[in-house]
């Protein structure tokens, strides 16, 4: 086990290090550069010098270069070219909000893909099954960003029920309950509606895959009834493969939640990112890719061994 | 690249009937809407038509206007014509470097084997759509550079398989007999791998290109991808949802749609084949 936790902290060390080791010499070499963002195209030069100076960025590419190492090797991220902030300050007060939307989408999907997968499992090749296998291809090729902009168009502007963005101040503790909520809405159910198939249709197969499975047989043969076996044995056995696909869909859910957070200027951390993207905000952009490589790798590492708990055959060879 | 390969393991007896071939339909459709009716459909996408701004649709505007009067059908073509040209290509790049990737990994000693899987373990580290954003920020894409990195960026989930594939096959007693009798790796891996492989190879492009077009129009869709004046599916639907006030369906719907239906063709016709394989049950 913990040969397995060395291993995949090493490789992601090592990629996060080779990634923002590629980020930083791309970004300071292409022209533009954080000074035009702020000062607008037509910069007067002595004032780009002074922000170059302000930033460090006229200093030789290597020595920036181990500046930064060293100041990330003290978790310092640097400040925000865009608003002067530091970036850790930046990175924890959007995740919070991400978190939230995370959370609540997640709570949703699985409730309903555990429902949903459980009859489509069952039912597999009868009508149910099939209404439910359509339903989830057809949710599968739905794309966020289509989708985001139809509940906007219909439950937004049509019917009015929803603000529909617009939400760039929005600070949990500076708002009501209900305001946080109905902010938090749409990004949901948007998040929610792709999160389903893909999980249902894993809990389906694998409801599937235990039905078939001897002890099921030699449980009906002593006379237990179906319900019985079925949320007895069945529905927790089927659940541990659900365990590794959350782990491994941590980064997904996350990377879908960019678009969608944009597509609702919902201000969490997708958002940021985009905004960083597009403004060049070099230390915000490396920022968040660290944090979410981060993440990535513990939400991978934390499947293994959750599933390794629940299934002690599993080998960390 | 929502998922592995694996998530799309769907029982065959629950996709729906005919699924391979209304997805052949429906790829055939969109290249006939995509390349074939411009020819008939002669509007010019960039024309402005200042009289009839945001027109509903008419006659004369099938699938009405822009907000400074282009006409919608003929901007929904050319974007769909930039959205394929640029996801196919990307598609095919992606195939061929986790294809090499993998071969070489999966045939060479063990060391090698082991230095380069660790290799790509550190790129897997990172969600794709990241990784873009990342480069498309700094880097601001022409459409050359755009294909390369849409390709260059997604090949490690099928090297991961196409190594693990090799690794199963290299020591049946066919290949060892080749290779005694004196066949190359080269021979061998064209011969005898690529045979093996071929229906998951299948397979595995036509998620690929799927996931091209669902990256590609996300990417665009953020402002990132392909850049104005050229249009896309994705560059499409973010500048009607700038619009969206005004209750603009007609220049929603047609990209939006167009996107499921190439992802939703993609889907069915890569599960399709999978289940003609056996892949499900």
């Amino acid at each position: 086990m913990l040969r397995l936790v060395r291993r995949r902290l090493g490789s992601a060390a090592l990629s996060l290090l080779l990634l923002t080791t590629i980020a930083f010499v791309l970004s300071h070499l292409t022209p533009g550069g954080p000074a035009y963002s702020i000062l607008g195209p037509g910069a007067k030069p002595d004032a780009v010098a002074a922000i170059n100076h302000e930033f460090g960025l006229d200093l030789p590419l290597w020595r920036q270069y181990l500046r930064w190492l060293w100041a990330l090797a003290h978790l310092h991220l640097g400040s925000s070219y865009l608003s002067n902030q530091p970036v850790g300050t930046l990175l924890v007060s959007y995740e919070k909000n991400t978190i939230l939307l995370q959370l609540v989408s997640l709570t949703a999907s699985l409730a309903i893909a555990l429902g949903l997968g459980m009859i489509h499992g069952v039912y597999h090749a009868r009508g149910a099954g099939r209404i439910i296998g359509a339903i989830e291809l057809g949710l599968y090729a739905l794309p966020s960003f289509f989708v985001g902009t139809l509940l906007i168009l219909w439950l937004s502007m049509g019917l009015g029920w929803f603000p529909a963005g617009g939400l760039e101040d929005l600070r949990l503790d500076h708002q009501t309950f209900g305001a946080a909520l109905s902010h938090l809405a749409l990004p949901a159910t948007t998040i929610t509606l792709l999160t389903v198939p893909v999980l249902s249709r894993y809990f389906a197969q694998s409801v599937h895959e235990e039905l078939g499975r001897d002890y099921v047989r030699s449980a009906a043969a002593r006379g237990a009834s179906p319900l019985r076996i079925l949320f007895g044995d069945v529905l927790r056995n089927a659940l541990r493969p659900l365990v590794t696909i959350l782990g491994l869909s941590l980064p997904t859910i996350f990377a879908g939640g960019i678009v969608t957070e944009t597509v609702f200027s919902y201000p969490g951390l997708g958002w940021l990112l985009w905004q960083s993207a597009i403004g060049q905000d070099y230390p915000v952009l490396i920022g968040i890719v660290l944090v979410i490589g981060v993440l990535t790798v513990l939400g991978n590492l934390l499947a293994d061994l959750v599933n390794g708990l629940l299934d002690p055959r599993v080998s960390y060879a | 690249m929502r998922d592995g390969v694996a998530a799309r393991l769907l029982s065959r007896r629950s996709l729906p009937r005919g699924a391979l071939l209304g997805g052949l339909l429906l790829a055939v459709l969109i290249l006939a809407l995509c390349f074939a009716l411009p020819l008939v459909w002669t509007a010019d996408p960039y024309a402005l038509n200042p009289v009839s701004p945001l027109a509903h649709p008419s006659a004369r505007f099938p699938l009405g206007t822009d907000e400074i009067g282009r006409d919608n059908l003929a901007r929904v073509l050319d974007a769909g014509r930039a959205t394929l040209l640029v996801a196919i290509p990307g598609a095919v790049i992606t195939f061929l470097a986790g294809l090499i990737y993998g071969l070489s990994s999966g045939l060479a000693p063990r060391w090698a084997d082991a230095v380069l899987m660790r290799l790509l373990d550190a790129v897997l580290a990172l969600p794709g759509l990241v990784v873009l954003i990342f480069f498309a920020a700094i880097l601001r894409l022409s459409t050359p550079s755009l294909i390369l990195l849409l390709g260059l960026i997604s090949w490690p989930p099928l090297a991961r398989l196409v190594r693990n594939e090799t690794r199963a096959v290299r020591d049946r007693d066919y290949v060892q007999a080749s290779r005694q009798m004196g066949a190359g790796l080269f021979h061998v891996a064209t011969t005898h791998l690529l045979r093996v492989m071929a229906p998951v190879l299948a397979v595995n492009f036509t998620f690929l290109v799927g996931d091209m077009v669902l990256v590609l129009s996300a990417l665009s869709f953020l402002g990132l991808g392909v850049q104005p004046p050229q249009t896309s599916w994705g560059g499409l639907l973010e500048s009607a949802l700038q619009l969206v006030a005004l209750d603009p369906w007609w220049l929603i719907l047609p990209p939006g749609l167009l996107i499921f239906a190439s992802l939703l063709s993609a889907s069915l016709i890569g599960q399709g084949l999978l289940a003609r394989q056996g892949g499900g049950r």
